[in-house]
């Protein structure tokens, strides 16, 4: 019975569509055109960018941020410490107000698409179709999740129930990397369409598959979960900073000061394995194509890279000033305090080195005593040997910082603790001496050679982290404690830090994206579909740089809201003191 | 707003100053699009040279990897290539039977047919990023550099043109011809070809003819034995290349090699 | 005074800036390795980066940052320091004032920019309406060994033609050489055509300021283009003039 009212409207349906495809209405042509208006005083292109610059940041955020609340509620879990947990959900709460800015602008954007690269949309959504229900499909699983996640906290509280409930925080993550695997799709097929398609393949004819697992789909995904976790952390911090220096009491204090400790700490070190995506990224687009491959390197993009330098340097300097100022609140912290005058002056010099460019701007008299732009004695700190010798000798200086971190304020018990320091201490010797070798003969050898060095390099430099924090983990088994950590007593200019950091990490979001984006140049299906718009040049960075600001400021202002009405919600439950929460 | 707050929105935009300051101080390049041109019947050589010679070291990435510095990817083709001097002097001699602005040509579209020795199979094929007569002007270029410029209007398709101006090779539906055309760049066929995939002379005896039809059109479905190591080497796009009737008339003929 | 944060900081930019200054291009040539003063954004940068370091250093620690700012604070407080202050208060907007005057102010130097001051060359130049192809040119003069013969040429060439602006002695410092921009190069020395092979300079002399190709820019080269005085067989005459006055050999091709 049911079956045939199924079948009446099915055939109603259908026939009204047949009626449709036949009338007179549908007799007409239109063509729909290429492009829609240029956007009002700031053109398309800049309106897209920025539109998807910021969509961008906050998707990171919302995936980044639940990665962060899984990882603290299984420490408080199973470390049976109820700080972590509150930690996790103050942010999970945040996590509901972002998540709605993120389906707005995503919602902008597509509409911005729509309005203003008419064929392109039609072009990729013939391609994508199935994989953009899937998508908006997704949304509805993650914001349910989202919801039991968050609201269920409370009432799964114990035994097996917080269990389950830390299973809805998985699943979260499971959701949030399908939409991110799905949106790269997209994007990265505009970056390396299959070499089969070309600008005769009609968009019907393209393999789904080929075109969704292209070249670098899965370098970017790895890249940009990566990036997300750092991201997630360094808002955390920030968010923590902020609570910190508006906090009325000592314990408010405490709990804030502890929340961006852990922030940064996980900012940063997953920080640490971001260069190692990024290199197989480029690996992926050379091999896609080489043209593209010395766009972003050498060519015209070459001096991107002395900016990334610049914010790199920033960040290094940022996060070791924060550890070291941080060493003052931890008993035993003075111990190591004036090592840090030496890490400093590792740190400033590498940042030196890593920032000298290879050809300097100078004016006539500079160029006629330097005979060019190379200068002759400076010129080799230009070269990629001395740059990869200096990031890895920072890499691991901040890695000590963290280490006399971990060690201050703890006596070890074990026996052979002197003889373990100091292989620890030799580990790092050797390693920065195998550093600073490959650096220097470099030099000696064709280029070719010298780029397999830095995979030595780096490749040595994990190997000694691991090894290092590995052998720390023992020495410190059972160690004795010098005294608590006095959170909370931490100077101010500290937290401004953690805030430099946060917009750094932002800015160089951007800055990537708009490598990532710049290099099809005038495509925007790369070799397929060509931008021809006054915009199809790929702007000089000073201009990329102006817009990038602009994301940066729109999302803090946009995520300054969130927190504050995040705040609006419920604010008691975060001060970590055992007695009941008082009521606000 | 509370002096914290104020002391916040100064470190944030300091911050984001100086980065936009930083990455205004430095050159500011903005990339180059191909320019799109069209020229008329009666083009001179001077304004062909001058349009080839802005693609060669702008838009049409050619300088990326021909440069003149020791080392480049790609042999230097501007000054000299190992005491022979500059390309316009040396082209006519690449290759038997073409004629300097014949082989500039196929160079150009065909990258893969006439690699220098001891050079990577690295350039992609131009006529997927530029027009034809940005290819022509890039001859026309290529030419002055040390040799006569002999490409005129005349060479130049127009667009349209171009896709439909075919060798009549390929137009063939003679299946020995078709051979010669397609298959010889990799297969051994009667003593000829490079031997690259599998020889073609007893093929008919291991393939029938729906595994021949299919290994044309979808090459990795069929893998001969030996040949593993080249898999994906064979293009894909014959199913393109070829119309029915030519296809046809392949299979039909390779069955019969045994 | 010896360990206090305040001056040791002030203590180590100095040093610093000595090091950039005189240390980069003075040390080196000492070994044996050659240097040249670092161009002035290349300092700004490193000073930057110095004083950041510096600053991270006295208050990277409560107790130095406390000692780093009490010097600057009785300044700014104490009662018989009121000179000091009042002397700082005239002092910074009189330098700030002086910096931005000097950076506003209408300059004779050419704009700061990537020039490059020898170009690449290029493949072939049309001298005469003859085609000539630079890459792998000798001087007709020393190939075919009449050295003699085209320093005599190129002696009175250099004197009708050149000295004026490039000197008697070959150094830059002719007569008129000061009221051009840039400056007439010099001709002795390792950082010019000792540098150069003949058939570049051969070039430069044919085409002059106005021939200089785009990353030669923004060219404002006075040097005329020769070709249209000379003959060709003049100035390969005087190039070779020019390397036997300064005592330099011309840079040679690469064996291939």
């Amino acid at each position: 019975m049911r079956t045939t009212r199924w079948m009446w409207v099915a055939g109603i349906l259908g026939g009204l569509g047949l009626l449709a495809l036949f009338s007179p209405l549908g007799a007409q042509t239109y063509s729909p055109p290429t492009y829609g208006e240029d956007f009002p005083l700031i053109g398309s292109r800049a309106a897209i960018w920025i539109v998807a610059q910021t969509h961008l940041m906050f998707a990171a955020f919302v995936l980044g941020v639940p990665m962060f609340a899984v990882v603290t509620e299984a420490i408080g879990i199973w470390g049976k410490d109820e700080r972590y947990d509150r930690l996790s959900k103050e942010f999970t709460r945040l996590l509901l107000v972002a998540y709605s800015a993120t389906a707005l602008l995503g919602g902008l954007f597509l509409f911005l698409l729509v309005t203003l690269y008419p064929a392109l949309f039609s072009y990729l959504s013939e391609i994508f179709k199935v994989s953009m229900w899937i998508y908006a499909a997704l949304f509805f699983f993650e914001s349910a999740t989202l919801y039991m996640y968050y609201y269920g906290w409370d009432r799964w509280k114990t035994g097996r129930a917080k269990l389950g409930h830390w299973g809805l925080g998985i699943l979260l993550n499971v959701w949030g990397t399908a939409v991110l695997f799905i949106a790269n799709a997209w994007l990265t097929f505009m970056m390396s369409p299959p070499s089969d398609v070309t600008p005769d393949t009609a968009p019907a004819m393209v393999q789904f598959w080929s075109a969704f697992a292209n070249a670098t789909w899965m370098p970017i995904n790895i890249h940009r979960l990566i990036a997300n976790a750092v991201f997630g952390g360094s808002i955390v911090a920030a968010y923590a900073a902020y609570r910190f220096l508006k906090a009325k009491s000592d314990e408010e204090r405490a709990h804030y000061d502890w929340m961006g400790y852990v922030g940064n700490l996980i900012a940063i070190g997953v920080f640490l394995v971001l260069p190692f995506a990024g290199y197989w990224l480029g690996r992926e687009i050379y091999e896609y194509n080489q043209q593209m491959g010395i766009t972003m390197m050498g060519g015209f993009m070459s001096w991107l890279w002395i900016v990334q330098a610049f914010l790199i340097g920033v960040l290094f300097l940022a996060a070791n000033y924060y550890l070291w100022i941080g060493l003052g609140r931890i008993p035993g912290g003075e111990r190591f305090s004036r090592y840090t005058k030496w890490m400093l002056a590792v740190l400033v010099i590498g940042f030196i080195v890593w920032a000298t460019p290879h050809s300097m701007i100078a004016d006539r008299d500079e160029l006629a005593a330097m005979g060019g732009t190379h200068h002759p004695f400076l010129g080799v700190l230009g070269l990629m040997s001395a740059k990869n010798t200096a990031v890895n000798l920072m890499i691991l200086t901040t890695f000590l910082s963290f280490l006399m971190y971990r060690r201050a304020n703890k006596i070890p018990t074990v026996s052979w603790a002197k003889t373990g320091t100091i292989t620890q201490g030799g580990l790092l010797a050797v390693c920065s001496a195998v550093v600073l070798f490959y650096g220097v003969y470099g030099y000696f050898v064709p280029t070719i050679t010298r780029i397999g060095f830095s995979v030595y390099q780096v490749l040595w430099v994990l190997f000694t982290i691991l090894a290092v924090i590995g052998l720390d983990l023992f020495i410190m088994r059972r160690a004795e404690s010098r005294g608590p950590i006095r959170w909370g007593q931490m100077p101010e200019r500290s937290q401004y830090a953690l805030f430099i950091l946060v917009v750094t990490f932002t800015w160089l979001m951007g800055l990537m994206g708009f490598a990532r984006s710049g290099i099809r140049q005038h495509w925007h299906v790369w070799e397929v579909m060509r931008d021809t718009t006054e915009h199809a040049a790929t702007p000089a960075l000073g201009y990329a740089a102006q817009v990038i600001s602009v994301c940066v400021i729109v999302f803090l202002l946009m995520i300054a809201f969130v927190f504050w009405i995040g705040g609006m919600i419920a604010k008691p439950q975060l001060v970590p003191d055992p007695e009941p929460v008082p009521a606000d | 707003m509370s002096s914290v707050d104020l002391k916040i929105i100064a470190v944030v935009l300091a911050t984001i100053g100086a980065f936009t300051l930083v990455a205004n101080v430095i050159p500011q390049v903005e990339s180059d699009v191909p320019p799109d041109i069209a020229f008329g019947a009666d083009v001179s050589p001077e304004e062909l040279v001058e349009v080839g010679e802005q693609l060669y070291q702008g838009a049409g990435g050619c300088l990326a990897c021909h440069a003149e510095s020791p080392g480049a990817r790609g042999p230097n083709i501007i000054t000299d290539y190992r005491g022979q001097g500059p390309i316009g002097v040396r082209c006519a001699d690449r290759v038997p039977g073409l004629d300097c602005k014949e082989y500039l040509y196929q160079a150009l579209v065909r990258p893969g047919d006439h690699v220098v020795d001891d050079y990577p199979l690295i350039m992609p094929p131009t006529d997927r990023t530029l027009t034809q007569p940005q290819i022509w002007a890039i001859v026309a270029y290529l030419q002055s550099l040390g040799g006569e410029v002999t490409v005129t209007g005349a060479d130049i398709p127009d667009e349209d043109e171009a896709e439909v101006e075919t060798d009549p090779a390929l137009a063939s539906t003679d299946p020995v011809e078709l051979i010669q055309v397609h298959c010889l760049r990799c297969h051994v066929y009667e003593g000829e070809g490079i031997d690259i995939g599998r020889p073609l002379d007893d093929i008919g005896a291991h393939r029938s003819a729906d595994e021949l039809r299919r290994a044309i059109l979808d090459p990795p479905s069929v893998v001969a034995e030996g040949y593993e190591d080249v898999v994906g080497l064979m293009p894909l796009d014959f199913g393109r290349q070829l119309n029915a009737e030519q296809l046809e008339a392949l299979v039909a003929y390779l069955s019969t090699r045994r | 005074m010896r360990d206090h944060p305040f001056w040791q900081a002030i203590l180590v930019f100095i040093a610093a800036w000595i090091l950039v200054r005189w240390g980069i291009p003075y040390v080196p040539p000492l070994v044996g390795i050659s240097s040249a003063p670092v161009p002035t954004s290349v300092e700004l940068q490193y000073m930057l980066t110095v004083l950041v370091g510096i600053l991270i250093w006295v208050s990277d620690n409560e107790v130095r940052w406390k000692r780093f700012k009490e010097p600057i604070r009785n300044v700014m407080v104490q009662p018989e320091r009121k000179w000091m202050r009042v002397a700082f208060l005239v002092a910074i907007p009189l330098l700030v004032a002086f910096v931005t005057y000097d950076t506003v102010r209408p300059k004779v130097t050419a704009p700061v920019g990537l020039r490059s001051v020898h170009p690449a060359n290029p493949t072939s130049i049309t001298v005469d309406g003859e085609s000539i192809i630079l890459e792998g040119l000798e001087n007709p003069f020393r190939a075919e060994g009449r050295g003699d013969e085209a320093y005599a040429l190129g002696l009175d060439i250099y004197y009708q033609n050149c000295m004026a602006c490039h000197g008697d002695y070959l150094d830059g410092q002719g007569h008129y050489a000061h009221g051009y921009n840039p400056l007439p190069l010099p001709l002795r020395g390792g950082g010019t055509i000792a540098q150069l092979t003949e058939s570049y300079v051969f070039w430069r002399i044919a085409k002059g300021g106005a021939g200089l190709p785009r990353e030669g820019q923004p060219w404002n080269s006075a040097m005329p283009a020769w070709e249209d005085f000379l003959t060709v067989e003049e100035m390969w005459a005087v190039t070779y003039f020019l390397y036997e006055q300064a005592g330099i050999s011309p840079r040679t091709w690469e064996e291939h």
